[in-house]
């Protein structure tokens, strides 16, 4: 199921990190490893998930192999919170039209 | 270090909503709480809702369906917590007609049930009504997902969530 490779992904604060590192620039998996503590080889399990997950893809230039980050997978996210948000202001825009009604036609009433 | 300069926050973020109506708040809070003025405006613009349950109390559910031009969808929330005219909280999720939950026809795949807290203070005859939404029963990846996307949405990737930044507060644990 795609939406749980992307939250596979992210879910782990060290993947985030990487991802925020390499989101404007790709870096090769040297530079990416020296900037944390744990092993190369954790690093590139880490790599190897966001790879699986569709969030890095990772390219051989020269003896070189770059990291890019892919974040079109995170829309989902940012689309559903642009839901919500839409939904809610339609809604409590709604609500302030409708009391506003109600408030004229007590008004007219002369009940308050 | 890198990773703390990176600035990965802590988790406890959510969604929060606020809106300030021109009206006390017992007044807002019967618009919230009774069918007869829920359904002038729960449902979106050119729907008509029908109720088939509303049951006010913990544990008591609000069932109802949307319907416009031969289109139907059914909703329920699940009161978790009342206290009038103050506080509410429910969880919300679409469903079927006989209230098995079902995914959301707009984003099909995300979190299944919303649980929303909707606070109501007054002030000067006017009042504040602030509705904080989290997944609710999601897998502990989902939920983590959805602390990240808003942890990522500060960070920034690269400026993808900027405009969404000012919907996202932090909540004080």
């Amino acid at each position: 199921m795609m939406r749980r490779d992307v939250f596979q992904g992210i879910a782990d604060p060290t993947r985030r990190a990487i991802l925020g590192m390499i989101a404007s620039e790709s870096l090769n998996v040297n530079s990416v490893s020296e900037h944390f503590d744990v092993t190369r080889a954790a690093i590139y399990k880490h790599l190897k998930i966001l790879t699986e997950c569709g969030l890095v893809k990772m390219k051989q230039e020269g003896r070189e192999r770059f990291c890019e980050a892919k974040l079109d997978k995170l829309d989902e996210v940012t689309q559903w919170v642009e839901q919500y948000r839409k939904q809610w202001n339609q809604r409590l825009d709604n609500l302030e039209d409708y009391l506003a009604t109600l408030q004229s036609k007590n008004k007219e009433d002369g009940t308050k | 270090m890198a990773q703390n300069e990176i600035g990965i926050k802590p988790a406890g973020k959510q969604l929060v909503i606020t809106r300030v109506f021109n009206a006390p708040r017992a007044t807002v809070f019967k618009m919230w709480t009774e069918g007869e003025h829920l359904k002038n405006w729960w449902g979106p613009a050119g729907f008509d809702l029908n109720i088939k349950q509303l049951d006010l109390k913990a544990g008591g559910i609000f069932h109802y369906s949307m319907g416009s031009n031969g289109m139907e969808m059914w909703g329920q929330f699940i009161y978790v917590e009342i206290v009038p005219p103050e506080k509410l909280v429910f969880i919300n999720t679409f469903s079927d007609e006989d209230g098995n939950i079902t995914p959301s026809p707009f984003m099909p795949g995300w979190p299944l049930e919303v649980i929303n807290t909707v606070t109501f203070e007054e002030e000067e005859g006017k009042t504040t009504v602030t509705i904080k939404g989290n997944p609710h029963n999601a897998t502990e990846e989902e939920y983590k997902v959805f602390e990240s996307a808003i942890a990522s949405l500060q960070q920034g990737f690269g400026g993808t969530f900027d405009r969404l930044d000012e919907y996202l507060v932090s909540l004080s644990l």
